[in-house]
């Protein structure tokens, strides 16, 4: 059949626009930003406790912190291993910081405490330079002496014989400490070396964090050879390294992302490349059917890369569900037009059987593809960024597979698609199915009820936790635990943070804040906390700690009463003196004056650098009293007084957070179902026709939101996302099925593209439901089973009226 | 720990030179062979039926740099199983409290808390006078070679940081007693500095 010369020309004018656009697309996908980090799945837009936490998420030192275990051999090989691990690594320059229990590497920074011992002992005041001070205070370090403790004493006793390094030493060692065996940390629960590092690398810079985590492999296999040479080799041989932390998280699932989405693409392809197969059994059909797609996808990722400035490998694997989703339109086009073309000889002089499938079936297809677009337009909006890039992602694909279908199928394939495949026996299928289940339509009713009672009855499954997002498995989630108990370094704690515009005013703030809970430890209501002013006090503290100081004929004139008749006395302590003096006239020190000492490394974990989007911040870490949870109440009321200072306790702030969105989503789900019911409500015009379309799809969110709830499964935002997905999917079902009851004949290949349509998009979710990562099999579990669903109703429910009055025509 | 594992031979001779030591102090004469078959285990026994003890103590330390003696004195008290409490009231008061892995040093206004197992130094000497006090043998042995002299009258016990680093700093602590109560307490440092405590029971609970 000839093509017009008008239609031809606007095919040709439309193939040119396709090939144009698709070649940009080409060049913006080419050169797209591809990233894998999570933090896209973090929410955004937070308050300001929640900015401190999602900082600390991102680029916190939780997110660089590495934790180390070294099993197998025995304790002696372990604890060999973990000192030459720690040398090589502290020696790598990857690592802020090399913890394994071993105290060497703070003899520098053991220097710089000496030497400003004045300016950081919180013993330090006018009362401790007093006579009565003096003679305490050298009786409380003489008393250290004759105790092992008294070795590291008697080589500075002279100088500092107040025993201001032991009290700064006694503020900096936390109470919460590793057990220490052979010099080393180890494990309290198995026979395990333990090392805690941090990385230089920040958390979401994944590179850096595969780098430094390398480097940890390759220092560790460098140890066996070494170690055979000492006679240790079989100990050492069988040695075992274990590494965890964020940034391990962070790097394993940037891998698994990867193979997840090259796992699906190919899966996803391959199932596309066999439906397509059954169901024209011709290579050059099978060609046409995947231009759609091809175009959808390398829009969708062109559209997300100029939007998003970047695309996330999360985005590619959901957009293995588009290939099921845009593959339809190509399906509906080429069978329903191949079949008018067939029938071509009667009613259709001078009408193409393409534009004859546009006039008749296009409306609809195009209202399908327009609630597609309102449910993906819900998670653009959703609050999370990765999810948003989802959303354009989709929109952006189907709305570009559904125009090349539209407008270039015409062109290229103006009478559908040659060969048959299994199609005729899809439809015959599907045509028996259309008879039977409207028969046993009460059976879905009953089902639907039940599920509704069961919503109401169980427990609402409506309490997924942002952790659930992780796409972290079980198991090393266990192991990460495991190393943290070691370590005694707990994942989420209650925090008080400290905004100040600057350094100086945040480490104010800090030892004000620190002031208050001095207090409540004395009460026993924590245990203790850390600070960032024990590291670093502030410039006003240093001050006044060193005008407290007094001067060389003072100090010699007390120090002779102090030590009279004591057991040290005043004439050996010249040194002493003569520091004191020194230390009068040093100038406070700041953050700078750290670098390269470990002491920069514990201060840089507690004071945040400002700039100037966000202001300096001290974070104190609480560690509650014995077994106890921090009393929230009590330190809010204590630290209510210092401005700019905030409790954070990191659990329920997350949870809260998550809540948050859990209930915006709701919203925006719901003004997305109103947006899709307001939409075919326009189009069909119709209440009866309208509650006929809307009953398969409340039928099937009710069935699958029980069936998942009845297994036990934690819903939240993903869940509730993929049933947006399951209702605006399954309205085009609906809306083909209200469209087939009115027409006066149904071809048995139609009924075919129908099923065919509904297979891709079963098999393309079903493919995300098997994912391990768990924002893509949360949308896969509830949309498969739920497009599936919505066939099966759609034909049950709407087909009913035909099956009543007009039996012969359908059958 | 190094050390050690790069010259076994030298802890092989370490630990000859130990028993070395046990032998000859077994065989001097203020113990004899009054009672040869007296070991760690029937000492060990003999120790564990006291559950509880109050007692005071004074204590000397020789500081090799400082020119006289330091004197304190106070009360020491202990409970089974791994309670212990030692008090200084002169020159200073100052209160060191262990239960179980939980060591808590208070002195004035000020208190600290630490692991027991995260600092080995001090658990070293802890454990000398608790294990003992307590009959615990199984930690005695952990941590120390252990030797026994003397008679179930009149014993002696020396202990031996088994940690090469360890008996860097803690040479060895050598309690001496007579049946089941502990009368003196040695401790030699690795620097030639030495503790001893003298201690006079006041009351003991045994066992029922």
């Amino acid at each position: 059949m000839a093509v017009r010369p008008g239609a031809g020309r606007a095919g040709a004018a439309a193939i040119a626009v396709w090939l144009l656009g698709l070649a940009l697309a080409i060049g913006v996908a080419v050169q797209a930003h591809y990233v894998a980090d999570l933090s896209a799945f973090l929410p955004s837009a937070p308050t300001p406790q929640q900015a401190v936490l999602l900082d600390q998420l991102k680029s916190g030192t939780a997110s660089r912190l590495v934790l180390v275990g070294i099993e197998g051999g025995d304790s002696t090989a372990r604890a060999d291993a973990s000192k030459r691990l720690a040398e090589a690594l502290r020696a790598s320059g990857l690592f802020a910081s090399v913890d394994n229990g071993d105290t060497t590497p703070w003899q520098d920074a053991g220097r710089f405490v000496f030497e400003h011992r004045y300016a950081l002992s919180p013993a330090v005041d006018a009362a401790r330079f007093s006579v009565d001070g003096l003679r305490a205070a050298i009786d409380d370090t003489l008393s250290l002496l004759g105790t092992p403790a008294g070795s590291l004493i008697k080589p500075i006793l002279l100088r500092d014989p107040t025993g201001e390094t032991v009290r700064i030493a006694d503020a900096l060692t936390p109470a919460q400490a590793p057990k220490s065996e052979q010099g080393v940390w180890v494990s309290r629960a198995a026979p395990r070396a333990v090392l805690v590092m941090t990385t230089r690398a920040e958390g979401a810079d994944l590179d850096g964090q595969q780098a430094a985590l390398q480097a940890i492999r390759d220092a560790f296999a460098k140890l066996a050879p070494v170690a055979a040479t000492q006679g240790t080799a079989e100990a050492n041989a069988t040695l075992r390294l274990e590494v965890t932390g964020a940034g391990s998280f962070g790097v394993a699932a940037r891998e698994r992302i990867k193979s997840e989405v090259e796992r699906l693409a190919v899966l996803g392809t391959l199932a596309m490349v066999g439906l397509l197969w059954l169901a024209f059994a011709s290579l050059r059909s099978l060609a046409i059917a995947l231009l759609p797609v091809a175009t959808g996808v390398l829009a969708g990722i062109a559209a997300v890369s100029l939007g998003f400035g970047q695309v996330h490998g999360m985005t590619l694997g959901f957009g293995t569900t588009l290939i099921g989703e845009a593959v339809d339109y190509a399906i509906y086009y080429l069978i329903q037009v191949r079949a008018s073309s067939r029938e071509a000889g009667d009613a259709t002089k001078g009408v193409s059987p393409a534009a004859r499938w546009l006039s008749r079936s296009w409306p609809t297809v195009r209202l399908g593809l327009f609630t597609s677009l309102i449910g993906f337009a819900a998670l653009v909006f959703a609050g999370f960024p990765g999810l948003a890039q989802l959303g354009v992602f989709s929109i952006a694909g189907l709305a570009a597979a559904a125009a090349t279908t539209r407008f270039v199928f015409p062109a290229i394939a103006p009478r559908g698609a040659p060969g048959l495949g299994l199609r005729e026996r899809l439809g015959r299928m599907m045509r028996s199915a259309a008879e039977t289940l409207p028969r046993v339509r009460f059976v879905f009713i009953a089902l639907a009820v039940l599920a509704a009672i069961a919503l109401i009855a169980l427990p609402t499954p409506w309490h997924g936790e942002l952790l659930d997002l992780s796409p972290i498995d079980a198991a090393e989630q266990k192991r990460d635990a495991v190393l943290r108990t070691d370590v005694g370094a707990p994942d989420a704690g209650t925090l008080v943070a400290v905004s100040a515009p600057d350094e100086a005013g945040a480490l104010v703030g800090a030892e004000a804040v620190g002031a208050r809970l001095d207090v409540l430890v004395r009460d026993g209501v924590l245990q203790g906390y850390t600070s960032p002013a024990r590291f670093l006090p502030s410039p006003a503290t240093q001050q006044a700690r060193l005008a407290a100081l007094p001067d060389t004929a003072t100090l010699t004139t007390r120090l002779e009463q102090a030590t009279e008749g004591g057991a040290l006395p005043a004439a050996r302590l010249g040194a002493f003196v003569a520091e004191v003096q020194e230390a009068r006239g040093q100038a406070p020190f700041g953050r700078i004056a750290l670098e390269g000492t470990p002491l920069a490394t514990a201060v840089d974990a507690l004071l945040l650098r400002g700039d100037a989007t966000r202001p300096w911040r001290a974070l104190l870490n609480l560690q509650p009293a014995d077994g106890r949870a921090v009393d929230a109440g009590r330190v809010r009321t204590a630290i209510a007084s210092v401005p700019g200072a905030q409790l954070i306790a990191i659990k329920p702030e997350l949870d809260a957070l998550y809540a948050r969105y859990l209930q915006q989503a709701m919203w925006q789900a719901g003004l997305g179902a109103a947006a899709v019911v307001a939409l075919l409500a326009g189009y069909l015009r119709n209440a009866r026709r309208l509650a006929a379309v809307l009953l398969p799809l409340v039928a099937t969110s009710l069935i699958v939101l029980a069936a998942l709830a009845a297994s036990g499964a934690a819903l939240g935002i993903l869940h509730l996302v993929g049933l947006l997905l399951t209702v605006a999917i399954g309205s085009n079902y609906a809306l083909f099925f209200d469209h087939l009851k009115r027409e006066d004949e149904v071809d048995t290949d139609t009924l075919a593209s129908l099923l065919l349509a509904d297979l891709t998009t079963v098999i393309s979710f079903g493919l995300l439901a098997s994912s391990q990562i768990p924002v893509l099999h949360a949308v896969g579990v509830v949309v498969a089973p739920g497009a599936l669903l919505c066939l099966v109703f759609s034909a049950a429910f709407i087909a009913r009226d035909r099956q009543d009055d007009t039996r012969g025509k359908i059958a | 720990m190094r050390a050690q594992a790069k010259r076994p031979e030298r802890r092989a001779f370490a630990n000859r030179l130990v028993t070395l030591i046990a032998a000859l102090a077994c065989t001097g004469p203020s113990t004899g062979f009054a009672a040869p078959g007296f070991d760690l285990a029937q000492l060990t026994a003999q120790l564990a039926r006291v559950k509880a003890g109050e007692a005071s103590f004074t204590e000397k330390r020789r500081i090799e740099m400082l020119d006289r003696t330091l004197e304190s004195s106070g009360r020491l008290s202990f409970r089974a199983p791994d309670t212990f409490v030692r008090e200084t009231l002169k020159p200073r008061r100052e209160k060191l409290e262990v239960a179980g892995n939980v060591l808590t040093i208070s002195l004035g206004e000020r208190s600290r808390t630490v692991q027991l197992d995260s600092a080995p130094e001090a658990a070293v000497i802890v454990e000398a006078v608790r294990g003992t006090l307590t009959g615990n043998r199984e930690a005695l042995e952990r941590l120390f070679i252990a030797a026994v002299s003397g008679s179930a009258e009149r014993w002696s016990l020396e202990l031996v940081p088994r940690d090469l680093r360890l008996r860097g700093q803690v040479a060895s602590v050598r309690l001496a007693g007579r049946e089941s109560a502990v009368r003196e307490v040695l401790v030699m440092l690795a620097d030639g500095d030495r503790s001893t405590m003298t201690i006079e029971p006041l009351s003991t609970a045994a066992a029922p």
